[in-house]
C-alpha cells in the first residue's frame, strides 16, 4: 500500500485558500451579519479612572419606545453571576466577585457601567447621554511603585486592603552561591510600557436568544470560544449555548479575555429585549477598554565570570495589571515559557509583584510576558558585554545552548526539542557582514551620521500547557486544565471534496491553507479539494482545552489533530474502497482523489464515487464498519510529560516546543530630533519544518513590525488621573507601512524532535526578540553619547531626552 | 460611534448655500470633503442640526491663472493642487505642502477650503499660505471681502470668517524664481504636524537672501509667520551658521503647545531644527 505522506505538500508555497477572499473584501466578519429584527447595543462607560457608583438613573432612556432593553449595574447584579476566578487569580487570598459589568465601583477609564439596545446605534448613543450616573470620585492609582511602597492613594479593591495584590517568587538552581561565586554582578533597571496589537476589526458580538428552546446564539470574534462559552454560562447561567465565529480581523491576544464581559451583556440585552442585538466596539473605545499589555518594571542582575559567562540571573518585576484581578499574574507566569531564553545559565530567580491600578485591564498579547523576558536577557547580556569589554555577540556564543545539548531541559523544567542557536547568531552575522558594517559604523560616526547594530537572539515556544500557573499557585488543588487537548474532524463529501472544521478559529492566519495542505498528503487528495469551514461553530466543532487561536498553538494542536483526523479517515476510505472493489485495503493506493489496485487500471474509485456509496449504499459497505466517512480526532501531545503538572520543585513545561531567531537591527539616529530610522532588519529564524513559507513568513513580517513599533513608540499614555491619552492610532503612535521597515528572513529550520512533522511555532515569534534588538541597536548608535537605553518606547522626543540627559 | 440625526441640505448654487447658511446661522455646519467635519460628528464633538454639503458646486471647484496669482476654489482638493501644473510651475510650495496633508483618501476628498476653514492647529496647508502671502475670499448675505491670510486664522478652530460667510477661493501669488520647501514632523507618514514648516526665499546669485518668508503650523494655536527668522536672514548671505542662529529664533515669544506628541520644550527644539532644515532644503531645491 502507498504510504500516506504528510508531507507531500509540506514546504509548497501554496496559494493562500483564504487571502483572496479577504483582500477583496468577500470575508464575512460580525459586522456583516444581520438577523431579523436585530437592535443595536452601545455600552455606557466609566469617564472616571476610580470612582464609587452612588446611583444610576436609566429611566429616561426606558421610557422610551425605540429602546428596547438598558443593563445597569443593578441589572448586572441581580440577572448575572460573577465570573469564576480564573488561573491568573488563583492565588488571591480572599476570592474577588468580577462581574462582566462594573456594579459598585469603576476601576478605569472606559469601563463598561452599562448599555442600552435600541432600535438604531443612533439612537443608541443618543439615549447613553440621558443616563445620568452618580459617581463619587476616588483617588486615582497610577504609580505601581507608590504601591510597592505602601503609599496609594486610595484602595481599589477593598477586599485585598492595598493595591499590592500578589506576590511571589519563583527560584529555579542556587542563586544565592551563583552570586556569591561570581566574578562580577551588572544590576539594570528596565521598563517596557503599555501597548497593543491594535486588530483593525474591534470586538464585535451578535447575540440572540430563542426563549422556547432556551438556547443562546452568539456570533463573536473571539480567540478562543471556550472563554465566551464558559462566560456565558457562568454569567448567565445559561447551558445550551452556541458559538460562531467569522471571519476574525486579526486577534494577536486582544480577542481572548474582556471580550467575554461584552459578550455576557450583549447576551443579557438579547435576553432582556427578546431580540437579537448586535455590538461593535469604536477604535477607541478599544484602546480604552479592551485589554493593555502589561507596563512591567525590572531590576535585574546577573552573576558573570570574568569570561563572560553567566552563572546566574536574578530579577525583581513589579507588574501594572490595570483595574481588574482577573489577569493578575499572566505577564509574570509567563515568563516561565522563556525564562533562560537560549542561554544554558542553571540559577534564575524571579520575584513577582502584581500591582492593581486604576488603567485599562491587562490582557495577553502577542507574547504576553515572553518580550519582557527576552528584553531582560538580552538587555543584561549587552550590559554585560559592556561591563566586560567584549563584544556582545561573543557574550551570547559563550553563554548558548549548544545544539548537541538538544533536547536540552532548562532549570525550570522546560525542554527545548531541538535548535542551533550558535549556527543562527552566526549565519545573522554572516549575513549583514558584522565586521565590516562596525567598520562602516565608526567610518560614519566621523562624518556625524550615528548608525547603530543590535544583535539579539530569542527563543519562541510554542504550544500551551494549562497547568503552567500552577508553579506559582502550589496551593491550586486542581489543575486548571493542562497540557494541550484539541479536536478536528474531517469528512469526505458526496462529491469528493474534503470538509475540515477545526477546534480552533482563524484569526487570519491561513488556517485553511495550511490544514489544507498537511491533509492532502495523508488522503492522497489535492488541497485544493480540501476546504476548512468557517464560520467556526460550537454546535459542530470539536473543542479542547487547547482549541483557541492562542499560545502559539496551531502548529502543535491544529496540525496533531488533523493528522490524526485524516489518518483514521484515510483507513476508513481504504477499508470501504477494498470492500467495493474486492481487495485487499493493504494492497490499495491512493493519488489525487482515486483509490486504485495496482496493476489492475479498471479496478478503480474516485472519492466521489466513494461518496455516493458511503453515503447512499448500505449493501456495498463492509459488515459491521460504522457507516459514513467522517472521523474526529482529539489530540494530545505525546510528548508531555515530564514536567506536565508541577510537583514541589515548580518546575514545568511552560510550552512544549521551542522556535528560535537571531535579529539583527540596523538603525540610524538623527540626534538633534531624535527620530530612528531602522535600516535594515534581518531575521534569521527557526520556525522548524515549514508547511507553507508565505504563512510562515507573514507571520514573522507582522510579529517583527509589532515588536519594532512597540519599541519605537507605540503605546499608551495615561496622565496622573488615570486620563487615556491616546485613544486614536494616531496618537497611540500607531506605525503605517511607511515606518515599517523591511523585514529580510532566511530560514534555518531545525525540526522538532516532538512533532510529526517537525513543526514549531511562528506566530509570536519575532515580536518576542524585536522590542529588545531595537534597544540595543540605538543604544549602540548612541554610544559616543554615553546613552544607556533602559526603558521602551524609544519615541523620538525619549531618544532627544537621552541624548541629553547623557550629556548633561 | 455614529453622529446623531440632522437635516441635510445639498444647495445647487452657492446663492442658495449662503441664503441656507443666513437661514440656519446658528445651527449648521458647512461640509465639503468631509475629512475634518465627519470625524468629529462620529465621535460627537460636534452635533451640527443642520448640514449643508457644498460639495457638489461645480463654480467653486477650479484651479487656474490669473495674471500674476493664482486663484483655487475653495473646493480643490489637496490632490488637485497636489497635481496641478499650474501650481507646481508657479508655486511649487503649495504643491509641496499639499501633497503631504494626511494619506491618499484624505488628500482625495479633503478640500482646501475645508481644511483652512476648519483652522486645525495641526493643519499643514496654513503655514504655506502664510508664506505665500494668499488672499482669502469670503463670501456672505453682503457680498464678497478679501481676507489676507495673516488676518485670517484666530486661534484654534477659529477663523475669521463670519458666520454667515463661506470660503470661496483662496488667491496666492505666483512665486517665480523663489525657492520653497515645506517640511514636517509628524508621528506617522500621515500624521498631523507636530511642528510643520514652510520656507519661500529668493537668493541673489553670490547667495544673499533677496527676499524670505517663513511660516509655522503645529506649534501653537494657531499657524505664524516667523517674523525673526525672516528678518535675521533678509539681506544677508544665507550659509550655515547664519541660517541656524536665525533658525534658533522661531521660538522668541512663542509658546509651544503641550500634547501626547511632545512637550513644549521638544515642541520648540523641533520647531528650531525645522526651520534650519526647511531652508536648507528650499536652498537645495
Amino acid at each position: 500500500m502507498a504510504k500516506a505522506d504528510p508531507k507531500q505538500y509540506v514546504g509548497l508555497a501554496a496559494r493562500s485558500k483564504e487571502g483572496p477572499r479577504l483582500v477583496t473584501g468577500q470575508g464575512r466578519y460580525t459586522d456583516d451579519f444581520t438577523e431579523p429584527g436585530m437592535l443595536q447595543a452601545v455600552f455606557l462607560r466609566s469617564p472616571h479612572a476610580h470612582a464609587r457608583i452612588l446611583g444610576v438613573d436609566a429611566q429616561a432612556a426606558l421610557s422610551r419606545s425605540d429602546v428596547f432593553a438598558v443593563v445597569t449595574p443593578e441589572d448586572i447584579k441581580r440577572d448575572t453571576k460573577p465570573f469564576r476566578p480564573g488561573r491568573y487569580a488563583a492565588g488571591l487570598k480572599k476570592p474577588i466577585a468580577e462581574y462582566a459589568g462594573a456594579v459598585d465601583k469603576v476601576r478605569y477609564v472606559g469601563e463598561p457601567v452599562g448599555a442600552v439596545a435600541a432600535r438604531d446605534r443612533s439612537t443608541a448613543e443618543d439615549v447613553l447621554e440621558s443616563i445620568a450616573v452618580d459617581y463619587e470620585i476616588l483617588p486615582a492609582n497610577t504609580d505601581v511603585h507608590k504601591a510597592i511602597a505602601g503609599e496609594d492613594a486610595s484602595v481599589i479593591y477593598d477586599e485585598l486592603g492595598a493595591n499590592l495584590a500578589w506576590q511571589g517568587t519563583l527560584e529555579y538552581g542556587d542563586t544565592e552561591k551563583a552570586f556569591r561565586e561570581a566574578d562580577r554582578v551588572v544590576r539594570e533597571n528596565l521598563k517596557i510600557h503599555r501597548y497593543s496589537s491594535t486588530p483593525l476589526e474591534p470586538l464585535a458580538c451578535i447575540a440572540s436568544y430563542d426563549r422556547f428552546s432556551r438556547k443562546l446564539t452568539v456570533r463573536t470574534n473571539t480567540q478562543v470560544p471556550e472563554n465566551i462559552y464558559d462566560a456565558l454560562r457562568d454569567a448567565l447561567q445559561i447551558d445550551d449555548i452556541r458559538v460562531i465565529i467569522p471571519d476574525i480581523g486579526g486577534g494577536f491576544g486582544q480577542k481572548i479575555h474582556l471580550i467575554r464581559k461584552y459578550v455576557v451583556i450583549v447576551a443579557l440585552l438579547a435576553v432582556k429585549s427578546g431580540r437579537p442585538v448586535k455590538w461593535i466596539e469604536d477604535r477607541n473605545e478599544h484602546m480604552m477598554a479592551a485589554g493593555h499589555a502589561c507596563e512591567q518594571h525590572f531590576d535585574v542582575e546577573a552573576a558573570v565570570k570574568n569570561d563572560g559567562t553567566v552563572t546566574g540571573l536574578r530579577f525583581k518585576e513589579i507588574d501594572d495589571v490595570g483595574g481588574s484581578i482577573s489577569t493578575l499574574t499572566i505577564h509574570f507566569t509567563n515568563k516561565l515559557n522563556n525564562l533562560s531564553n537560549t542561554y544554558k545559565v542553571q540559577n534564575i530567580r524571579a520575584d513577582g509583584y502584581s500591582v492593581v491600578t486604576n488603567r485599562c485591564p491587562v490582557i495577553p498579547n502577542r507574547g504576553i510576558g515572553k518580550p519582557g523576558m527576552c528584553y531582560i536577557w538580552e538587555r543584561i547580556i549587552d550590559r554585560v558585554a559592556q561591563d566586560l569589554d567584549m563584544d556582545p555577540s561573543e557574550v551570547r556564543f559563550k553563554n548558548l545552548v549548544q545544539p548537541e545539548q538538544m533536547p536540552y531541559t532548562t532549570p525550570n523544567g522546560n525542554i527545548y526539542d531541538s535548535g542551533d542557536y550558535p549556527g543562527l547568531l552566526k549565519r545573522a552575522l554572516e549575513k549583514v557582514d558584522y565586521p565590516a558594517l562596525k567598520e562602516e559604523q565608526a567610518r560614519e560616526r566621523g562624518k556625524g551620521r550615528y548608525l547603530g547594530i543590535g544583535v539579539v537572539i530569542g527563543v519562541e515556544p510554542g504550544g500551551r500547557n494549562a497547568a503552567r500557573d500552577m508553579a506559582i499557585f502550589p496551593e491550586m488543588k486542581e489543575t486548571p486544565g493542562s497540557g494541550g487537548i484539541n479536536g478536528a474532524t474531517i469528512k469526505l463529501e458526496k462529491n469528493g471534496t474534503i470538509a475540515l472544521y477545526l477546534g480552533s478559529p482563524n484569526c487570519g492566519q491561513a488556517h485553511e491553507t495550511t490544514t489544507a495542505q498537511v491533509a492532502a498528503g495523508i488522503l492522497g487528495v489535492s488541497p485544493d479539494v480540501i476546504s476548512t469551514t468557517t464560520p467556526f461553530d460550537s454546535d459542530v466543532a470539536p473543542w479542547g482545552v487547547a482549541a483557541a487561536n492562542s499560545g502559539n498553538n496551531f502548529h502543535l494542536y491544529d496540525i496533531g489533530s488533523i493528522i490524526g483526523a485524516a489518518t483514521q479517515l484515510r483507513e476508513k476510505v481504504l477499508k470501504v474502497a477494498g470492500h467495493i472493489l474486492d481487495a485487499e485495503p493493504s494492497d490499495l493506493e491512493i493519488a489525487d482523489g482515486v483509490v486504485t489496485v495496482p496493476g489492475f487500471p479498471r479496478r478503480r474509485l474516485t472519492f466521489a464515487e466513494l461518496g455516493k456509496a458511503a453515503y447512499n449504499n448500505q449493501s456495498l459497505l463492509p459488515e459491521g464498519i460504522d457507516a459514513g466517512l467522517q472521523t474526529t480526532f482529539y489530540y494530545t501531545f505525546p510528548h508531555a510529560q515530564p514536567n506536565m503538572v508541577p510537583g514541589q520543585d515548580r518546575r514545568v513545561r511552560a510550552q512544549f516546543t521551542f522556535g528560535a531567531g537571531a535579529h539583527v537591527a540596523i538603525v540610524e539616529v538623527d540626534p538633534r530630533t531624535g527620530k530612528v530610522d531602522v535600516l535594515r532588519y534581518l531575521i534569521v529564524g527557526d520556525n522548524g519544518t515549514i508547511i507553507n513559507p508565505g504563512v510562515v513568513d507573514g507571520q514573522i513580517y507582522g510579529s517583527a513590525a509589532h515588536g519594532i513599533a512597540v519599541a519605537l513608540g507605540e503605546g499608551f499614555v495615561y496622565d496622573d488621573e488615570g486620563q487615556l491619552l491616546t485613544i486614536t492610532l494616531t496618537d497611540y503612535g500607531k506605525c503605517s507601512t511607511a515606518e515599517t521597515p523591511n523585514v529580510e528572513v532566511e530560514h534555518a529550520p531545525s525540526p522538532s524532535a516532538f512533532t510529526p512533522l517537525g513543526q514549531k511555532a511562528a506566530g509570536e515569534g519575532a515580536a518576542i526578540p524585536s522590542p529588545a534588538a531595537i534597544a540595543s541597536a540605538v543604544e549602540n548608535a548612541l554610544e559616543p553619547f554615553g546613552v544607556k537605553v533602559r526603558h521602551l518606547p524609544l519615541t523620538p522626543e525619549r531618544v532627544w531626552q537621552l541624548i541629553q540627559e547623557a550629556q548633561a | 460611534m455614529i453622529p446623531g440625526a440632522f437635516d441635510y441640505h445639498a444647495p445647487a448654487s452657492l446663492e442658495e448655500a449662503l441664503s441656507l447658511l443666513s437661514a440656519n446661522v446658528d445651527d449648521a455646519k458647512v461640509l465639503a470633503g468631509g475629512q475634518s467635519l465627519l470625524p468629529l460628528m462620529k465621535l460627537r464633538l460636534a452635533k451640527p442640526e443642520v448640514i449643508i454639503d457644498i460639495g457638489g458646486l461645480a463654480e467653486l471647484n477650479y484651479i487656474r491663472e490669473e495674471g500674476d496669482h493664482i486663484a483655487i476654489g475653495a473646493l480643490a482638493t489637496y490632490t488637485d493642487v497636489a497635481e496641478s501644473d499650474l501650481i507646481q510651475n508657479r508655486c511649487p510650495l503649495l504643491a509641496q505642502t499639499a501633497v503631504v496633508v494626511g494619506d491618499v483618501q484624505v488628500r482625495n476628498r479633503g478640500t482646501v477650503g475645508g481644511g483652512l476653514a476648519h483652522a486645525d492647529p495641526a493643519e499643514d496647508l496654513p503655514a504655506a499660505i502664510l508664506a505665500l502671502d494668499a488672499e482669502l475670499k469670503a463670501a456672505g448675505p453682503d457680498g464678497e471681502r478679501w481676507i489676507p491670510a495673516s488676518e485670517f486664522f484666530v486661534t484654534m478652530l477659529t477663523t475669521s470668517l463670519l458666520p454667515e460667510e463661506l470660503l470661496t477661493e483662496i488667491r496666492v501669488p505666483a512665486r517665480d524664481g523663489y525657492k520653497t520647501s515645506y517640511q514636517k514632523v509628524s508621528r506617522q507618514a500621515a500624521g498631523f504636524a507636530i511642528v510643520g514648516v514652510a520656507a519661500c526665499l529668493k537668493e541673489s546669485a553670490d547667495g544673499v537672501c533677496e527676499d524670505i518668508s517663513v511660516a509655522v503650523t503645529g506649534m501653537t494655536d494657531v499657524a505664524f509667520r516667523a517674523e525673526k527668522v525672516e528678518a535675521a536672514l533678509r539681506g544677508e548671505k544665507l550659509d550655515d551658521s547664519a541660517i541656524a542662529s536665525a533658525a534658533a529664533l522661531v521660538t522668541d515669544g512663542v509658546d509651544p503647545i503641550e500634547d501626547v506628541n511632545a512637550t513644549p520644550a521638544y515642541r520648540a527644539h523641533l520647531a528650531q531644527v525645522y526651520v534650519e532644515r526647511t531652508i536648507q532644503a528650499a536652498r537645495a531645491g
